[in-house]
């Protein structure tokens, strides 16, 4: 117990995998914040009115100083975006997003509560080693203290588990009655949407709503402790991935689903450019993987080295893993759609079809 | 080695603490808030909105009020356009006789709709006529019977 708290307080680690996380992070707090800008415009300020604020009303700003709260907000939103004072900025925008709950519940949700925890947990890492403007300051070094990077992952855990825990308490979630209901009254929306009248009859009933229910709980749950553990990791965020993209779809969320994606990024190994593409340069294929891979690898889990070209016909690119193997063929993409985030959707399938491959080639032989 | 446990141990065991003990009184909220209770309940409600006023001898009438508006007397007896959305401009807390969803869950909807009701009685500046104002707010959680819950403000002096 005692080295388990050593290694949490003493960890370096390299911090280019969260550059991204951090550039969404920042993109959904300039995000809130305009929509705070347009709420303030459309229904006025919030002070003026009714309001329920959780801190003495002393405590609550005037319109103006809200105003130039919220212009504020764009402001350092802008800058962890693009990695300028990226840590200051995140944990002030922080600050300046729970204070704004604080001072009216009534625009309280969890997705913004859990941008503005995200986001001080963020400042507390080295979320500002990659993915910044040149020039934009901070230091040069790749590593720093990963301290920061466990609480927050620590805190997406807490999320599930709030939530799982939450549903699996309540016995209307548990028999599938929320969720029958919820189709039942948005039924005729989905049918208005294109959605097949036979598809969302079958959804409607009980027992595929119980089952969904608990699938869902069970989800929930999964994603708990799943991304902890390095067997379970890819697989569990894959379905997690796809679970959040159905609630995107299904439900009014705001930003949530993007943001715990986002946040997904944290359980990625903190090793850059520890797996090498090589790619045949005189070939097309070659080529447009290279750029592919430059293109998607926001995370620089490869390292690109063109070889020589030569007369034998072969494979437009060869991975050498961390552990030293090579692949070709259907597993490199496997495993390109398992490194890089905007593929990753397609990673099960994928890795499911290059199982079947002898020595994961389906095109070439060895 | 530094000591034992150090800066980072604390932060990290407050952060926790303070989350855990966020989550675990989170039902004891109406609205649930710091709890990460996602999609709570499928409920909904409709409200309606009566306003007492003083009748023949002084008895007190409840009259029900169409789309949150009403015309009353000032301490003149001049005729005056009152409006429910003066004070509450979030249109979920100000949509009457229209059934909604209650996001957050029906106990939630009914606390804030509470403290609006509280909030739009003490802010009646030129309405001498209404006593109290009341609403009649149709829940139904998660499919199951609807049913009827009264809130009333404080009666005005």
């Amino acid at each position: 117990m005692k080295d388990a708290l050593r290694r949490f307080r003493d960890e370096i680690a390299d911090g280019t995998v969260l550059g991204p996380v951090r550039a969404v992070v920042g993109l959904l707090l300039g995000w809130q914040a305009l929509v705070a800008a347009a709420e303030l415009s459309r229904l006025g300020y919030f002070g003026d009115a009714f309001h329920m604020p959780l801190v003495p009303e002393a405590l609550v700003p005037s319109h103006r100083v809200y105003a130039l709260s919220l212009a504020l907000r764009v402001c350092l939103a802008v800058m962890v975006t693009l990695g300028i004072w990226a840590r200051p900025a995140l944990a002030a925008s922080a600050l300046l997003a729970a204070w704004a709950l604080l001072c009216d519940r009534l625009q309280f949700h969890h997705n913004r509560y859990s941008l503005a925890c995200y986001a001080l947990l963020l400042s507390l890492t080295p979320c500002d080693r990659s993915w910044r403007a040149p020039e934009a300051g901070g230091p040069a070094l790749r590593e720093g203290p990963f301290w920061g990077v466990r609480l927050a992952q620590v805190q997406v855990s807490l999320v599930y588990l709030a939530s799982g825990g939450s549903k699996l308490l309540d016995p209307d979630w548990r028999t599938g009655l929320v969720l029958a209901d919820r189709v039942a009254r948005h039924a005729h929306l989905a049918v208005d949407a294109g959605v097949p009248r036979a598809l969302v009859d079958f959804l409607a009933r009980a027992d595929v709503t119980s089952a969904l229910a608990k699938a869902a709980i069970t989800m929930e749950l999964v994603l708990v402790l799943g991304p902890w553990l390095r067997p379970t990791r890819v697989i569990v965020l894959w379905f997690g991935l796809w679970f959040h993209a159905v609630i995107q779809l299904t439900a009014k969320v705001e930003t949530f689903s993007i943001l715990t994606v986002a946040m997904y990024g944290l359980f990625a190994t903190p090793d850059r450019a520890a797996r090498t593409i090589s790619f045949d340069p005189s070939t097309f294929r070659g080529r447009l993987a290279a750029a592919t891979v430059m293109l998607l690898d926001w995370l620089e889990r490869f390292e690109l080295r063109p070889w020589e070209p030569d007369d034998r016909r072969g494979h437009a690119i060869v991975i050498v893993r961390r552990d030293g193997t090579t692949v070709t063929g259907i597993r490199a993409f496997a495993m390109l759609t398992r490194c890089l985030p905007a593929l990753f959707p397609l990673w099960a399938p994928a890795a499911l079809v290059a199982s079947f491959t002898k020595r994961g080639d389906l095109s070439t032989r060895a | 080695m530094r000591a034992f446990p150090s800066a980072r141990l604390l932060f990290a065991a407050m952060w926790v603490g303070a989350q855990l003990a966020l989550i675990l009184t989170a039902a004891r909220r109406p609205d649930g808030v710091f709890g990460f209770r996602m999609f709570p309940e499928s409920s909904t409600v409709a409200v309606t909105l009566y306003r007492d006023v003083a009748g023949e001898g002084g008895v007190s009438l409840r009259m029900p009020v169409q789309d949150g508006t009403w015309t009353a007397r000032d301490r003149s007896g001049a005729p005056k356009m009152v409006s429910w959305k003066d004070r509450v401009r979030r249109p979920e807390l100000a949509t009457f006789d229209t059934e909604m969803s209650a996001s957050y869950g029906a106990a939630a909807q009914i606390m804030r709709w509470q403290a609006a009701l509280e909030d739009v009685a003490t802010h009646l500046d030129g309405d001498a006529d209404t006593r109290r104002l009341a609403l009649e707010i149709t829940v139904r959680r998660n499919g199951h019977e609807p049913r009827v819950v009264r809130l009333e403000s404080q009666e005005r002096r």
